[in-house]
C-alpha cells in the first residue's frame, strides 16, 4: 500500500485552501484562437454546440466541439472581444486549427493562434474581488461571470475576464502582453498576499483538485464522451445546426448508454488507477459485472475526502451505492463537493 | 552466379478483391507477419543488437562508472539540444501553463509506448511525477543503460523548462530498473526545493527517491504486457491525461533503439574522448557483433523455429535465403525500404535505403546490423555463406548473401 499523494501534502492543502477561503493566484495560459470575419459567428455556432452568434460583445460561453458522431473533441470558453473577434480559449490549438481548416468551406472567415501574444493569470477565490479592485483602475465590483472587458492595471492595459476553474462565485482571469508578465505576477502576488492569499504553484491544484471539487472537467475526462453523458447538454443549442447534431439526436432518443458519477474512496491509502495519468483507468465493478472505469481520482482538501469521476454504464449507479474498487470500499456520490 | 529471382507472390497480390486487406509484414514465401507480432519481434531484435553492442562499449572502458558517466553526459546534452531544437510542445500535450521540468515526463511516456514499454502513469504533479513499466525490450542491454535514458529524459526535461520557465527543477532518478533485475522499471521525478536530497553525480541517477512512501507498486496480477495501443479496454490508443492521443501507427521502432539513440553515440563519444581509436571501436563493435549473429541460431531448434515462423517451404533448403528472407521482415518492420536484386539458393542481393536503417541518423548503425548479419548466417545457414557489402550505390547499402572463402574468416 502507498501513501496517498494528495491527503497528506501540506503544500497542496495550503495552496488549495487558499482558493477556497481566501484568494489563490497562478499562471494558467492557455492556447488563444482569435476569429475574425464576416462570418465568424455562424462558423464558430457551425463547430460548436452553444450558442454563439447570440453572444453580446464582451460575454464568454463555455460549450464543447464534437465530432460528426457527437463526441467531445473539446471543451472551450469562447470571448467575444468585439462585434467580429472571438477568441476561443483551448488547449488543443492544433486540432482546433485542423478541425477549422477542414470545416472552413462557405464561410469568409479568418483564424489564427494568438497564444503567443497574451500570457493569464488566474486570480480566484472569495477574496480575488478585492485584489482585482486594489489593482485595477476600473472597478470590478459590477463585472459579471463570464464577462470580460478592458481595463488596466499599473498603467498596463489588460483584459479582466470573470470566470475561472475552480468553481468558485469570485474569480477572474488576468490578460496581459507577454513582457508585462513578471510585473503583474508582482503586482498580483503583493496584493493577494495582502489579502491573506498566496500563489498557487502545484499543476494537480489548479488542474485536478480545485475543478473537480466543483465538478469541472479537464481534458481528458471528457475524451470519447457525448454531452449526455458528462451532463453538458443543456448548454447546447437545439435550435440551430452544428456538426454532430444528428448524432446527439439520435442520443437523446436513444438516451445515452453512460452517465459520469462521483465517487469517494472510503479509505485513506489505497491503489486506484485514473484516467487523469492516462490509460484506461481501474474497472469499477458491481455484482461481478464491470459498470464502469474510474475517469478522475484526486482529494477534496474542502470536504477532507478522496473523490473522484467514474464513468458508468447508465443507470447502473447512483448516490449512496457502494462498490468496491481494486479492493477498496467506495461510495457513489452526486459529482460535486462544494454543494 | 545469376541476378535470379525466385517466384515469389507479389505484395499487392488480392487488392481489388473483396478480401479485407491487414496490416502485415510479409516474407518471401507469403508468410504475412501481423503488425504487432512484427513490432515485439524488431523490437526485440534490436535490443539484442544493443547488448551486443554495449559489450564492445564495456570492452572499450572496462570501469562502470567511468562508462556510465561518459554515457550519461553524452545523452544528456544531446537529447537536451535535441529537446530545445525540436519543441513540439503540442505534439506531447505540454501546455502553455506547464512550467519547469515536470512536463519532461509527458515525454518519456508518450515514448515508452511508442516502444512498447508498457505501464502507467503513477503521479504528474509540477513537484514530483512517477512512471512505472511492467515491459522494457531494452532491459537486457544493461544497467548503464538504464542510468542513461534517465538522464537523456532530464535533459529533455530541461529543454522543456526553457520553453515554460517560471516551475521547479526536477531530479529524475530510475529507482527501480528492470535493467538491475527489478520488476518494474520506476521513474520518479522531485522537485529538490520541496524534497530536499544530497547533490548527486549525474550518473547516479538509481535514488533513493526521497518520496519512496509514495511509491505506487503494481503487483504481478495487475502488470500488462501490451501498449496500450494494443489493448481493447484502451480502445486501441495510447493516452495520457492531456488532450494526447495516438494510435498505433505512432510506432517508433524505426525512430529510437538502445543502440542508435545510446549506445553507438556512446561509442562515438569513446573515440572522441581518445578513449579509443575509431578503428579500434570498429573492429571491438563487429567483433563482438559477429559473435552475437553466430549465437542466434547456435542452438538448431532457432533455425526450425525461424523457419516455421517465415514459412519456408521444406524444398527450400540450407542456402542465403533464410537469411535474406529474415532481414527484408526486419526491414519492412523497420519501415525501411529495400528492393530485392537477387534471390536464389546460390545468392541473394538487397539493395537496402541507407537512411532508413541508420535510424534518426546514426551513420554506423547500417554496418552494425551488417556485422549481426553476417554472423547469423554462420549458424542459420552454414559457414560456407557470408554476408557482406559489395557496390553500393549512393545512398544504399547493397549486400550479398552466398558461399564465400576467406582465408582471414
Amino acid at each position: 500500500m502507498y501513501k496517498n499523494i494528495f491527503q497528506y501534502d501540506d503544500m497542496k492543502c495550503a495552496e488549495h485552501m487558499a482558493v477556497r477561503n481566501a484568494v489563490g493566484w497562478y499562471f494558467w495560459t492557455h492556447q488563444l484562437v482569435e476569429v475574425t470575419g464576416p462570418d465568424a459567428a455562424q462558423f464558430l455556432d457551425h463547430l460548436y454546440t452553444g450558442n454563439i452568434a447570440s453572444l453580446p460583445v464582451g460575454r464568454d460561453r463555455y460549450t464543447t466541439m464534437l465530432n460528426e458522431q457527437g463526441e467531445i473533441i473539446d471543451d472551450v470558453v469562447i470571448l467575444r472581444i468585439a462585434e467580429d473577434t472571438w477568441w476561443v480559449s483551448t488547449l488543443y490549438a492544433t486540432r482546433c486549427d485542423d478541425w477549422f481548416y477542414f470545416h472552413q468551406e462557405g464561410y469568409d472567415v479568418d483564424w489564427s493562434e494568438v497564444t503567443g501574444d497574451w500570457q493569464m493569470l488566474a486570480v480566484q477565490g472569495p477574496r480575488s474581488a478585492d485584489v482585482l479592485s486594489a489593482l485595477c483602475r476600473d472597478s470590478v465590483q459590477d463585472q459579471k461571470f463570464f464577462e470580460n472587458r478592458e481595463n488596466e492595471i499599473c498603467g498596463i492595459p489588460v483584459r479582466i475576464n470573470r470566470g475561472g476553474f475552480t468553481g468558485e462565485k469570485f474569480g477572474y482571469e488576468i490578460y496581459t502582453a507577454p513582457d508585462t508578465l513578471e510585473k503583474m505576477e508582482a503586482l498580483v502576488d503583493a496584493e493577494a498576499t495582502k489579502q491573506g492569499g498566496m500563489r498557487v504553484t502545484e499543476f494537480q491544484v489548479m488542474a485536478w483538485t480545485l475543478p473537480t471539487e466543483a465538478g469541472l472537467y479537464y481534458m481528458r475526462d471528457l475524451a470519447h464522451t457525448n454531452p449526455f453523458e458528462v451532463g453538458l447538454d443543456k448548454h447546447i443549442c437545439w435550435d440551430k445546426d452544428f456538426i454532430g447534431k444528428d448524432a446527439l439526436l439520435n442520443i437523446r432518443e436513444s438516451g445515452p448508454s453512460r452517465e459520469m458519477v462521483g465517487f469517494e474512496v472510503l479509505a485513506d491509502d489505497f491503489y486506484i488507477r485514473s484516467k487523469q495519468y492516462g490509460g484506461p483507468g481501474e474497472p469499477v465493478c458491481c455484482s461481478g459485472e464491470e459498470v464502469g472505469r474510474v475517469s478522475k481520482l484526486v482529494y477534496s482538501y474542502k470536504k477532507e475526502v478522496n473523490n473522484g469521476y467514474i464513468l458508468a454504464k447508465k443507470g447502473a449507479l447512483k448516490p449512496g451505492d457502494k462498490v468496491t474498487i481494486h479492493g477498496t470500499s467506495c461510495v457513489i456520490t452526486e459529482k460535486n463537493w462544494l454543494l | 552466379m545469376s541476378k535470379k529471382i525466385d517466384e515469389r507472390i507479389p505484395q499487392d497480390s488480392g487488392v481489388g478483391t473483396t478480401i479485407r486487406a491487414y496490416v502485415a509484414l510479409q516474407s518471401p514465401w507469403n508468410k504475412l507477419i501481423a503488425y504487432q507480432e512484427a513490432m515485439h519481434y524488431i523490437s526485440r531484435f534490436e535490443s539484442v543488437l544493443s547488448a551486443a553492442a554495449m559489450q564492445a562499449l564495456r570492452i572499450m572502458i572496462p570501469d562502470y562508472a567511468e562508462r556510465a558517466e561518459m554515457m550519461c553526459e553524452e545523452a544528456f546534452e544531446r537529447l537536451y539540444r535535441t529537446g530545445v531544437n525540436y519543441g513540439d510542445d503540442d505534439g506531447f500535450g505540454i501546455h502553455p501553463f506547464m512550467c519547469g521540468e515536470f512536463p519532461g515526463a509527458l515525454i518519456g511516456d508518450k515514448g515508452d509506448d511508442a516502444l512498447l514499454m508498457c505501464g502507467r502513469c503513477q503521479d504528474f504533479g509540477t513537484y514530483r511525477c512517477e512512471k512505472e513499466l511492467d515491459v522494457c525490450d531494452w532491459d537486457i542491454v544493461g544497467s548503464e543503460l538504464c542510468r542513461t535514458t534517465t538522464m537523456s529524459l532530464q535533459g529533455q526535461a530541461k529543454a522543456s523548462a526553457e520553453r515554460r520557465p517560471g516551475g521547479p527543477a526536477l531530479d529524475y532518478m530510475m529507482v527501480e530498473a528492470k535493467g538491475c533485475g527489478d520488476r518494474h522499471c520506476r521513474i520518479i521525478a522531485e522537485s529538490r526545493e520541496k524534497y530536499p536530497a544530497p547533490a548527486h553525480a549525474l550518473w547516479e541517477s538509481f535514488g533513493p527517491a526521497v518520496t519512496e512512501e509514495y511509491k505506487k507498486y503494481t503487483e504481478e496480477a495487475d502488470c500488462v504486457s501490451e501498449p496500450m495501443m494494443f489493448r481493447e479496454e484502451c480502445g486501441y490508443r495510447f493516452v495520457n491525461g492531456t488532450n494526447n492521443e495516438t494510435d498505433s501507427s505512432n510506432q517508433m521502432m524505426n525512430l529510437s533503439t538502445s543502440a542508435s539513440l545510446y549506445v553507438l553515440p556512446a561509442i562515438s563519444e569513446a573515440v572522441r574522448r581518445g578513449l579509443a581509436t575509431r578503428g579500434q571501436a570498429d573492429h571491438i563493435l563487429r567483433c563482438v557483433l559477429e559473435a552475437a549473429g553466430k549465437a542466434m541460431f547456435g542452438e538448431r531448434y532457432a533455425i526450425r523455429g525461424l523457419r516455421d515462423w517465415m514459412g519456408v517451404p521444406a524444398s527450400v533448403g540450407e542456402d542465403g535465403r533464410l537469411l535474406a528472407g529474415l532481414i527484408e521482415l526486419q526491414l519492412q518492420a523497420l519501415v525501411c525500404s529495400y528492393s530485392v536484386e537477387a534471390f536464389n539458393e546460390t545468392e541473394c542481393i538487397l539493395v537496402i535505403d541507407r537512411g532508413g536503417l541508420e535510424i534518426t541518423g546514426t551513420k554506423d548503425l547500417p554496418e552494425a546490423h551488417l556485422a549481426m548479419w553476417y554472423g547469423m548466417v554462420k549458424t542459420l545457414v552454414n559457414a560456407q555463406w557470408s554476408c557482406w557489402e559489395e557496390a553500393s550505390p549512393a545512398g544504399k547499402l547493397r549486400i550479398r548473401i552466398a558461399k564465400k572463402i576467406d582465408k582471414f574468416a
